[in-house]
């Protein structure tokens, strides 16, 4: 099926809203309105405080801190091997980006080569996380405009890929997969062959869900030109991922600075135009394409080979040696009670995932634990346009402003 | 030996320079290579190296390349020879030296998850570090665990041969009881002669032990050490105030380790002096009475001649309501108190307080009253100093110590390496009065065993001789004539011949002993409970300062009259005013002006001067009914004082006795109310050890119980008998503590003193000096030929460490008179046979063992056990100066039962 | 644009053509078997490498494997296993977990205790359903670890295998974990492998 593209209508609000002034003199004051945090639209636990002239937001401010668990704070607290498992909880809906994020930003730290089938299998299951991770934001942007069935339909398919994690690694969520060095298992063929039919499968699901929305008016009337942010204001709030995108502003650091496996292959970045929360839509409906494009390449590239740095002071030992070597098994209990010693410095290692630049920045003093750990968090950094991008907009549209960004507060609490 | 840094103050060894690694270092010629490379800052990784004792030089690792050689050597065993020019990195060092640990890898068992070493162990971290990830040809040993100890499990399967722990037993401590054996192919440590370990038990093998072949049999397979918490605290048993680590799980005391381990071995060899950080037998492996079974954990009240448990606020309601009502009825002076030194400055501080304050009374007195304050007494009269002058470093470096009276090694093991080490390192000449054989008389030059009781007799002797060589200072003497001719005058009427025949020594070595301490540039008197607590404690510490004084010792640097205290804090004791001529900081009692600023410092009025009595007198009043109701913290005088004193019976008059300890001890069994108090792991504080340095005592765990820290208790007993005490923590008290005594918390270093002497010396000294050295009678009774003595053996301390079952385990009652073999033999005794032993106070029957550390003509019972009840034979005979009970020493006569 | 463009496109708004697109997929799915289960009717095939509940295992012999080494302990990131280990009184010098403690309400199920453990004495199983109306029943100690890996045996098994823990060969059953000795009594052979 074909779709036209439509981001050139743009329906224009005026965000001075000058009806409001046309209203006779009756004494008016603003509403505060408490959004969250507990409601079913608020992607987690975020409260804002909406300031209201009528039904237009004059002012939200995001109040946040409700799922603070002192993630950063964990991290100094144990190796840097045992923080894996906790970055799964940070965006919890895409647990193994977040690992690769962190796996990347220490490796960097220690200036850690991976091997190249351990890179691939990288970017395959990154890219199976962004296409979950694009689903199911599809899929909770439309129930929070009222289009259930699409939210449906995206569930169905992340279903499959969430089995396919629990038999790659085993569990669906909470992955904890990427290890310092390279990856915990490989593909069996069994998974190898699950994911190719899957490719299959895939592309045209696509179409079913851009059949749902792209054609509803009432969804497009929802979303086009709605909570629209230029690429000025963009690029100076910080955001980063599709959000950045959709404004236009061609940036996306798998392109800008290569990692992994996608220098080795071809994908185009789809960019809006008018930074509105179609030209976003749009985008991650784009990249659902590029992402099966980009595992199909590594899937055919692949090489055998391993999948784990053979670092002897970084690196587990593969278990076998260990129970019969001592050499191996000293290296077994020295990383796991002391963890590997990292260099002293600081570094800091940004990642594209599928909400935008996910950065890790960690100081180290030298030993096995980090001084201190810093998660640049795209949910949060986008949270901080919100304000921005509601301003003018009607109350009915703060559920589908912060939606179009992206929220997952596990991420942006922290 | 020759490797040894030149640390001895009076050889200077010539300086050179070396280049190591392109840069010019300057060192003391002869010293190892790898000490100078140490001192710059660099560290190499090696495994049989430690720097309290000679490099030895087995594991291979300290590889270093010379200009000049094709081979890297070995740094350690090298010695540093001007223009050497040395590297020490490089990949072929690292190649060299990873190719050295898979030389021990390749025969270590696969033992890491049960070893008790693991994760503090050096050849993990050797291998980690050097990345050994193929050893080929490994193989094993099997060798069998050598468990034969009560102590300490040798695995030899583990073992790397580094022979630390040889050389830590052998140079450090001189107890050498370990030895390679060529066992099963395989070099192996053993313990001399290949039997179960017999030693000190200090530990300090384990400790340096770099890998798992040494472990503790106390703690095997409890812990792993990221499991532990480690609390820096300071030892309870001894005065030495030695530094150790608590390692916690859980509220549960795991293990005790000291400073002294392979992971702290690089050091400057000279700062051994203050110590080499290990600890003995009792700080390591007396831990498990902490959280013991008899610890006390509830307040128990007496209801029907029975002690029942309670809750505190009865309890404390209770124990105030009656001091209340005997305060009201027969006065503050019907109410006194006891403390024991084991218990932090700020609770002995907080004790005397209360006592004054709170209960209005001067009844108050401390465990130092045992002894300690026969020294005490003595030097502040004499020198205006209420503590010993010297410290270990002093003592380390001495050229001459005179040992009197003092089986050191027994009361306090690590003041005795510090005399070992002055033996060993600076080739001090020791000479040793005692009338047993100790240990310390098998190291030193001039052993002399004395008959029992005569120590005084051989101190005149010593002054005697001393004057008669003419090895009199002039310099000292001069200043004050008149004391020097009332001294010569005193001295006129005594004969060396006869003191050395009453003593049991010849003269010449009289006259040997007086010239070595005169003689030499840096001698220090160590007198200790054979001076101060035996009859004359007093005098005797005097006449010792006389001998300092005419030799010309006093004041001099590294000279000086000392003392160890057998309890942690009796120094505290004194200094805090636990006694009642003392306020705190020694201030007298009845000093007017002193008085009026506590009285201002407090907000309170002090009790009357000329009140107050000591241990002895109060346990008078308690029988004659003066003293109504005593407060006894932490002592327990019915099980410490003989029968003679009739404790038992003062208790028992008693309105009110109570009695807060950690355990039901036997005065707790008498008492109306028995409070539970903490051991010194689950609080804050600080000790004051014999050098007067003052020792963090930190909280490692949560208080036992329902038990409580002692000032705690005595906060609440205050503030419910009408005080307004604010102390919410040990650090409030510090604070008032500082504020009273400025400068008194001199943490780390003990404050440098300077005896002054000539007050003394030209008021009075004359007219004292002569009853001094009246001529005694003889005291030794020929119908009881034996002297029987009381003390302290090395793997106890009081009565506290038989609390501790694993130093019970060592060292058992065995309810058995030691005797020397000799004397049994006459008697025709074997080990085992039941004898009568009869003193003038009674008689009872035990048997007797052997021990060659009894001199003939003694027989020996350890202090801390009362099975059979050998104390009730003593008789006591108090100081007059100092109130001092002594009784110690006996005659008694032994026959076959 | 052309006319017959703008045609079709007000046709397509006044006809609400769009629902006739997406009723189209709507109708086509109610010829698919339906995706859904009947959860507790119709059980999950739960793949080998599943993070399930943890148990403890023995040798095929009935020797316990843990030898109380506290690795799994130092391991976990959310600190919620406990060891108390101990010499084993009936065999001198012989280490065990004379307890073993396992907050379930803590674990994250990382399996990182499984991949620490040096004897794989731990394994995950495919069991996941343990709710209980009762907090304190999810401590689990060791006896229950130790049912639950009885009980679970080939899950566990599957496990290790899938997550190269251990190996499917006989060598590798064999192995088994060799104490130290005694002087005084000697309780085991010394092992085959080694000799």
């Amino acid at each position: 099926m074909a779709f036209e593209d439509q981001r050139t209508t743009v329906y224009k609000v005026n965000p001075e809203h000058p009806e409001s002034e046309t209203l006779p003199t009756l004494r008016t004051e603003e509403l505060l309105l408490n959004l969250g945090p507990q409601h079913p639209s608020t992607h987690g636990v975020l409260k804002v405080i909406l300031e209201l002239e009528g039904e237009r937001l004059v002012k939200s401010t995001p109040v946040l801190g409700f799922l603070h668990r002192g993630v950063e704070k964990l991290a100094e607290d144990g190796t840097y091997h045992q923080f894996i498992p906790h970055t799964d909880r940070l965006d919890y809906v895409c647990a193994m980006y977040n690992n690769f994020a962190y796996c990347r930003a220490v490796e960097k730290l220690l200036d850690l080569k991976v091997p190249d089938r351990a890179e691939y299998l990288r970017t395959i299951v990154a890219e199976v996380q962004r296409i979950i991770g694009h689903q199911f934001w599809l899929g909770a942007q439309a129930l929070d405009i009222g289009a259930m069935t699409v939210f449906f339909y995206c569930f169905r398919d992340r279903e499959i890929l969430l089995d396919w994690f629990d038999e790659l690694c085993g569990a669906r969520l909470t992955t904890s997969w990427y290890r310092i060095g390279g990856v915990e298992r490989d593909l069996t063929p069994g998974l190898i062959d699950k994911l190719k039919q899957f490719l299959d499968y895939f592309p045209p699901k696509i179409t079913e869900y851009q059949v749902f929305l792209e054609k509803n008016r009432i969804w497009l009337g929802r979303t086009k030109g709605v909570a629209v942010i230029s690429a000025e204001d963009a690029v100076s709030f910080g955001l980063s991922g599709p959000t950045l995108r959709g404004s236009g502003v061609d940036y996306d650091l798998r392109k800008y600075e290569p990692y992994s496996a996608y220098p080795k292959c071809e994908f185009s970045v789809p960019v809006g135009k008018n930074g509105d929360t179609y030209d976003r839509y749009w985008i991650r409906v784009m990249e659902l394409y590029e992402s099966v494009k980009i595992i199909r390449q590594c899937l055919e590239q692949m090489q055998d080979g391993p999948v784990m740095a053979d670092v002897p002071s970084v690196t587990l030992p593969p278990k076998s040696r260990v129970f019969t070597n001592l050499e191996s098994m000293i290296q077994q209990f020295k990383l796991f009670s002391q963890g590997f010693q990292a260099p002293p410095g600081e570094i800091y290692c940004g990642t594209e995932a599928h909400k935008g630049e996910l950065g890790f920045y960690i100081v180290s003093t030298g030993g096995g634990k980090p001084y201190r750990l810093k998660i640049r968090a795209p949910s949060f950094i986008h949270m901080g346009a919100f304000d921005h991008m509601s301003r003018g907009y009607m109350i009915s549209d703060a559920c589908t402003i912060f939606g179009s960004y992206d929220v997952v507060m596990g991420e942006c609490d922290r | 030996m020759g490797l040894k840094p030149a640390t001895n103050p009076d050889v200077e060894a010539a300086t050179i320079q070396l280049t190591i690694d392109g840069k010019t270092v300057t060192a003391k010629d002869g010293v190892s290579l790898y000490d100078v490379i140490s001192m710059t800052g660099k560290i190499i990784p090696a495994m049989c190296y430690h720097y309290t004792f000679d490099p030895f030089g087995s594991c291979g690792m300290c590889l270093v390349m010379q200009e000049g050689k094709k081979a890297p050597v070995r740094s350690c065993t090298a010695k540093a020879a001007a223009g050497m020019v040395v590297r020490t990195e490089g990949e072929d060092l690292f190649l060299a030296r990873k190719k050295a640990v898979e030389k021990h890898l390749s025969v270590h068992p696969l033992d890491c998850p049960v070893c008790d070493a693991d994760g503090h162990c050096e050849l993990q971290d050797m291998a980690f570090e050097h990345g050994v990830t193929n050893l080929a040809n490994a193989k094993q040993k099997f060798i069998p665990e050598d468990t034969r100890s009560p102590v300490l499990d040798f695995n030899m399967n583990r073992c790397i041969a580094c022979a630390e722990c040889i050389n830590v037993c052998k140079d450090v401590l001189m107890i050498d009881a370990l030895q390679f054996m060529k066992k099963g192919g395989f070099n192996q440590v053993v313990p001399k002669g290949d039997v179960a370990l017999s030693c000190e038990f200090c530990g300090d093998c384990l400790a340096v032990c770099p890998v798992g072949a040494i472990t503790n049999k106390f703690s095997k397979y409890l812990y792993k050490p990221w499991q532990m918490k480690k609390t820096t605290t300071t030892c309870n048993y001894c005065g030495d105030g030695c530094q150790m680590y608590l390692e916690t799980k859980d509220e549960e005391v795991v293990r005790v380790t000291s400073p002294l381990s392979w992971k702290n071995k690089w050091g400057d060899r000279s700062e051994t002096a203050k110590g080499h950080g290990g600890i003995c037998v009792r700080g390591r492996f007396g831990f498990e009475y902490l959280d013991g079974k008899t610890r006390l954990r509830q307040p128990l009240v007496r209801e029907s001649n029975q002690l029942v448990e309670k809750p505190w606020l009865e309890a404390m309601h209770l124990v105030v309501d009656r001091f209340t009502d005997i305060k009201d009825k027969y006065g503050a002076d019907a109410i006194a108190g006891l403390i024991t030194a084991r218990c932090t400055n700020e609770e002995l501080y907080l004790f005397q307080k209360l006592m004054r304050i709170g209960f209005g009374s001067n009844h108050l007195d401390s465990s130092a009253r045992y002894g300690h304050l026969n020294f005490v007494h003595a030097s502040k009269h004499a020198l205006g100093l209420g503590r010993t002058p010297n410290d270990w470093e002093d003592l380390t470096k001495a050229t001459a110590i005179l040992l009197i009276g003092s089986n050191i090694t027994e009361t306090n093991p690590l003041t005795a390496v510090r005399i070992k080490e002055a033996i060993r390192v600076y080739r001090a000449q020791v000479v040793t009065l005692d009338s047993a054989v100790t240990n310390m008389a098998k190291l030193a030059s001039h052993p002399f065993v004395i008959k029992a009781g005569t120590e005084g007799l051989v101190i005149r002797g010593l002054v005697k001789a001393a004057i008669e060589q003419g090895l009199v200072d002039d310099e000292a003497t001069k200043k004050h004539p008149q004391a020097f001719e009332a001294l010569k005058a005193a001295l006129a009427g005594l004969s060396l011949d006869e003191i050395a025949s009453q003593t049991g020594l010849t003269t010449e070595a009289l006259r040997d002993i007086a010239a070595i301490v005169a003689e030499a540039p840096r001698s220090i008197i160590m007198c200790a409970e054979g001076i101060v607590r035996r009859p004359n404690g007093y005098d005797n510490v005097l006449k010792l300062i006389d001998l300092a004084w005419i030799t010309g010792k006093l004041g001099r640097p590294g000279c000086g009259v000392n003392t160890v205290t057998e309890e942690p804090n009796e120094q505290g004791a004194v200094d805090m005013g636990a006694a009642p001529e003392f306020l705190p900081g020694q201030a007298r009692f009845d000093d007017a002006a002193l008085r009026d600023r506590f009285a201002k410092a407090w907000d309170a009025s002090l009790p009357a001067v000329g009140t107050g009595s000591h241990l002895v007198d109060i346990l008078n009043g308690c029988k004659n009914g003066r003293i109504k109701a005593l407060y006894v913290l932490g002592e327990n005088p019915l099980a410490t004082l003989p029968a003679s004193m009739e404790v038992r019976a003062a208790l028992e008059r008693l309105e009110l006795l109570v009695v807060q300890d950690p355990f039901l001890t036997e005065t707790g069994r008498q008492a109306h109310v028995v409070l539970p108090a903490c051991t010194y792991a689950e609080k804050d504080g600080t000790f004051t050890n014999f050098e007067g340095r003052v020792l963090r005592v930190r909280q490692a765990m949560d208080p036992i119980g329902e038990s409580l820290p002692d000032w705690h208790i005595m906060t609440s007993m205050a503030n419910a008998m009408g005080c307004q005490w604010e102390y919410q923590s040990v650090n409030d008290i510090q604070t008032e503590i500082m504020k009273v005594l400025p400068g008194y918390y001199n943490l780390g270093q003990p404050r440098k003193v300077v005896p002054a002497p000539d007050r003394y010396l030209g008021n009075g000294y004359a007219a004292e000096v002569t009853a001094r050295y009246r001529t005694m009678p003889d005291s030794s009774d020929r119908a009881r030929p034996f002297s029987l003595q009381m003390g302290q053996v090395l793997m106890h301390s009081g009565k506290m460490s038989t609390e501790a079952p694993g130093l019970i385990m060592i060292a058992p009652s065995t309810g058995k008179l030691r005797m020397n073999l000799h004397d049994m033999e006459q008697l025709g005794l074997q080990d085992g046979t039941r004898v009568r032993l009869t003193s003038d106070l009674g008689s009872l029957q035990l048997g007797v063992q052997p021990d060659q550390s009894v001199a003939p003509g003694t027989c020996f019972f350890p202090e801390h056990f009362n099975e059979p009840p050998v104390k009730d034979l003593m008789t006591v005979s108090v100081d007059a100066m100092t109130g001092v009970p002594s009784f110690k020493q006996t005659w008694v006569s032994i026959e076959r039962a | 644009m052309s006319v017959a463009a703008l045609t079709r496109k007000i046709l397509h708004a006044a006809l609400f053509y769009e629902i006739v697109d997406a009723m189209k997929v709507t109708f086509r799915h109610m010829f698919h078997q339906p995706i859904t289960f009947q959860y507790p009717r119709e059980e999950r095939a739960i793949p080998h490498a599943h993070r399930g509940a943890l148990g403890l295992l023995r040798y095929d012999d009935g020797r316990e494997r843990c030898v109380g080494c506290d690795l799994c302990e130092v391991a976990c990131p959310s600190h919620c296993i406990k060891v108390i280990s101990a010499e084993d009184t009936a065999r001198p010098l012989q280490r065990y977990a004379s307890e073993f403690y396992i907050d379930v309400t803590k674990c994250v199920f990382c399996g990182y205790c499984v991949e620490a453990c040096p004897v794989n004495a731990l394994a995950m199983t495919k069991m996941y359903e343990y709710s209980t109306h009762d907090k304190r029943t999810l401590l689990f100690d060791k006896k229950r670890l130790y049912d639950i890996g009885e009980r679970h045996l080939d899950d566990a098994k599957q496990y290790l295998y899938a997550h190269n823990q251990e190996k499917n060969v006989e060598e590798s059953r064999e192995y088994r974990y060799y104490f130290p000795q005694s002087v005084l009594k000697s309780t085991q052979s010394p092992p085959k492998h080694l000799s």
